[in-house]
């Protein structure tokens, strides 16, 4: 059964389209992952499915109603992890979840059990009386988490949730949505990082102006560009090179830096590592390495939008 | 409604688990009965003359005449009846009560008739003496309704009523003027602070919105409308314990008679509490953060205030701010508490609650109007 099911939804903001005839579906149990730059329309599409913004046109339907018709049935099964942190700074963690928790009905023991089991879950069981005050910016992430879960909803969508904190935080969130997924619950997972997309997803769209332009496995995603090769140059720190030129050179499909890596994508059947490296020597810089690589994620984001997914 | 008490229950625990804010809201409006106590501590009371004009001599005509002569602060002679224009003109008697013949015959027949109060003073001298002549008559007309006309049973019950203890209750006429001067400075403080606290109350609902929480709550199976009604009905609950305490506390520790039923009392603030919620949801409504809310909450209110004679008594500003006076609530409010002090009965000042309840229904739609709005671009996310 499909859990979600986006059909030529549209939404605009004056004349802006944000999400631009988008049609989606993501079945129960997967871990769909959301891939797109800034301002792609990634926290407008789930704003929507979340009953926070109303579609301009199409439909949005939750275990196969639709949400307009049953907001009730649709919002009860879904839990929200928001990409801005929307906690209580004057309530304890506990508190915290145990008023989002009771707003879908929970009551009494149950609601205690179910806050402890939330807590526990993101591995803040330890700091359930302490308020988000002094918390780090992973803890509130976490709690954060915690917040959207206890009610036990089928689908939970993570906004970016691991957004600016520290490797042992983002471990553990992404060791908790993979539990999470192991318990029965389908997740919606968006990410600037490719890394974890790739590493849990299951399933992934990628969307750029509103637009979803490929999805599939990463399998799949990765066949359409079976015909690219990629070229990862070391050059010694520091230097400016002019990477329009690059582009410029026949075969070139892409081309992008990483502090002093370039990695240059090209048409398989096109010889232009000479043409590259010449042009690079004509500018005179200096190369470290070279390498060529097998095509991962950020070779397709990069190859079918141009851009970089991480422009900051 | 479950999810909407649930609601409540958050936002109060929330408020009053800062200890400040206890004081804050219940703390204040006792500022107001200390404030009214210093203003008037002191003040000599005035003594009221009243001439009597007796046309009906009978027993029923003269012990009320000595009824009112037993009243505290009131001075009492008697005059004829052509003399009463000259005494009253020159300001020599503040009142005349003039009996006319057939006086004791209506009240005992238990229809109070033939009597005539003449002043060119406001209701606010003679309101309190018609308000326990009144009372005292409508008792005695009451014993003559329960006769029936049989003259010996009324004559029998009346010398019961004469001797019984609890007609000594008309003493607290005592101290009059200056109670009714600390109870309307009490209660025009009282109307700031309600303002205000409905105000920050509902600024809650802009904080919610810059902190993000309000997006975590339309996710789950809360709407808009049921999160309103929560900080509607966390108002009214705030509110009324302020007037409860404000009006408890006059009563009970400060001894100031205010002259008005306590539920009348009571009745009028709360309607007026509608307008305060009103007010603070406009703030909020046209207010693009909680600072700006604040900010505008402290144009509003207090100049209103001022205006309206919550802070001293509207006839002593000229006339033309008396006039913009009444384009505000708070003036309808305390206009209807001293119309009570004065003695009108509640249902004749309908038109005063009417007055204060549309204040509060166009308050509601022009917020809720400009709510509307403002979900419809989505600001909220
Ligand atoms: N309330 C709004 N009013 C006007 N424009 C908006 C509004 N919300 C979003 N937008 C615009 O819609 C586009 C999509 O925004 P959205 O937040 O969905 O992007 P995103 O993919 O989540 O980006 P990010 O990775 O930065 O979170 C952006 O260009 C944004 O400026
Ligand atoms: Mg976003």
């Amino acid at each position: 059964m499909n859990i979600l099911e986006i059909k030529n939804v549209t939404k605009k903001f004056g004349d802006f389209i944000a999400v631009d005839n988008m049609s989606l579906t993501v079945a129960e149990g997967e871990i769909f992952g959301f891939l797109g730059t800034n301002g792609a329309g990634k926290s407008t599409t789930i704003n929507m499915i979340a009953g926070l913004l109303r579609a301009n046109a199409g439909e949005i339907k939750i275990l196969g109603k639709n949400i307009s018709k049953h907001s009730h049935f649709a919002k009860k099964n879904i839990g929200i992890v928001p990409q801005d942190i929307a906690i209580y700074e004057d309530l304890t963690a506990y508190e915290n979840v145990k008023f989002f928790a009771g707003l879908y009905g929970l009551r009494g023991s149950q609601l205690h059990e179910r806050v402890e089991e939330a807590l526990k879950f993101v591995g803040l069981s330890d700091k359930h009386k302490s308020y988000p005050k002094g918390f780090s910016g992973g803890m509130k992430r976490r709690l954060n988490i915690a917040c959207a879960i206890a009610h036990r909803p089928k689908l939970i969508i993570m906004d970016e949730p691991t957004v600016g904190i520290d490797p042992q935080s983002r471990n553990y969130i992404l060791n908790s949505v993979k539990k999470l997924n192991e318990m029965g619950c389908t997740i919606i997972y968006t990410s600037h990082y490719m890394e974890e997309v790739e590493e849990i997803c299951s399933r992934i769209a990628i969307i750029d102006h509103g637009k979803i332009i490929a999805e599939g496995t990463k399998e799949q995603l990765k066949a359409i560009i079976t015909n690219t090769k990629d070229v990862w140059i070391e050059i010694k720190p520091m230097e400016t090179i002019d990477l329009n030129k690059i582009q410029s050179i026949s075969g070139v499909k892409a081309v992008q830096m990483e502090e002093n890596l370039i990695k240059v994508s090209s048409d398989i059947s096109v010889n232009n590592l000479n043409t590259i490296i010449q042009c690079l020597i004509n500018d005179k810089v200096e190369i470290r390495s070279l390498k060529e690589q097998s095509p991962n994620l950020e070779t397709v984001f990069l190859t079918l939008t141009g851009r970089s997914l991480r422009d900051h | 409604m479950q999810d909407v008490m649930w609601l409540v229950r958050h936002t109060l625990k929330k408020t009053f688990s800062n200890k400040k804010n206890i004081l804050l809201y219940f703390g204040t409006p006792l500022i107001g009965i200390i404030i009214s106590l210093f203003v008037y501590s002191g003040s000599n009371e005035k003594n009221v003359h009243i001439g009597v004009v007796n046309n009906d001599p009978h027993y029923i005509t003269n012990d009320t005449i000595h009824f009112i002569k037993g009243l505290e602060h009131l001075s009492v002679t008697n005059i004829k009846k052509s003399e009463i224009d000259d005494q009253i003109t020159s300001g020599k008697l503040d009142c005349v009560l003039v009996f006319h013949q057939g006086f004791s015959k209506s009240v005992e027949q238990g229809r109070p008739g033939h009597l005539q109060i003449v002043s060119i003073h406001g209701a606010e001298i003679t309101g309190f003496v018609k308000s326990y002549l009144y009372h005292y008559i409508n008792n005695i007309s009451a014993l003559g309704k329960i006769a029936n006309g049989d003259e010996r049973t009324f004559w029998q019950m009346y010398e019961r009523y004469q001797q019984s203890p609890f007609r000594t209750s008309v003493h607290p006429l005592k101290d009059t003027s200056k109670n009714i001067g600390m109870t309307y400075q009490t209660i025009g403080y009282l109307l700031m602070i309600m303002l205000f606290s409905a105000g920050s109350l509902a600024e809650m609902i802009v904080r919610e919105k810059e902190n993000r929480t309000y997006f975590r709550l339309l996710s789950a199976p809360i709407n808009g409308n049921k999160y309103i009604l929560s900080n509607i009905i966390v108002n009214m609950i705030v509110m009324t314990g302020q007037i409860m305490i404000t009006l408890v506390m006059m009563d009970q520790v400060f001894h100031i008679k205010t002259n008005i039923a306590f539920w009348q009392m009571a009745a009028i603030l709360m309607l007026f509490s509608l307008v305060a919620i009103g007010i603070a949801f406009i703030t909020v409504a046209f207010a693009n953060s909680s600072a700006s809310a604040g900010a505008m909450q402290n144009l509003i209110v207090v100049p209103t205030c001022m205006l309206s004679g919550c802070f001293w008594p509207a006839d002593i500003m000229p006339t033309f701010v008396q006039k913009i006076a009444n384009f505000l609530p708070q003036r309808w409010a305390l206009d209807a508490l001293l119309k009570l002090q004065q003695g009108h009965s509640f249902g004749s000042l309908y038109l005063n609650l009417l007055i204060i309840l549309a204040f509060a229904l166009i308050f509601f739609l022009v917020s809720a109007y400009k709510f509307g709005r403002n979900n419809n671009v989505n600001n909220f996310v």
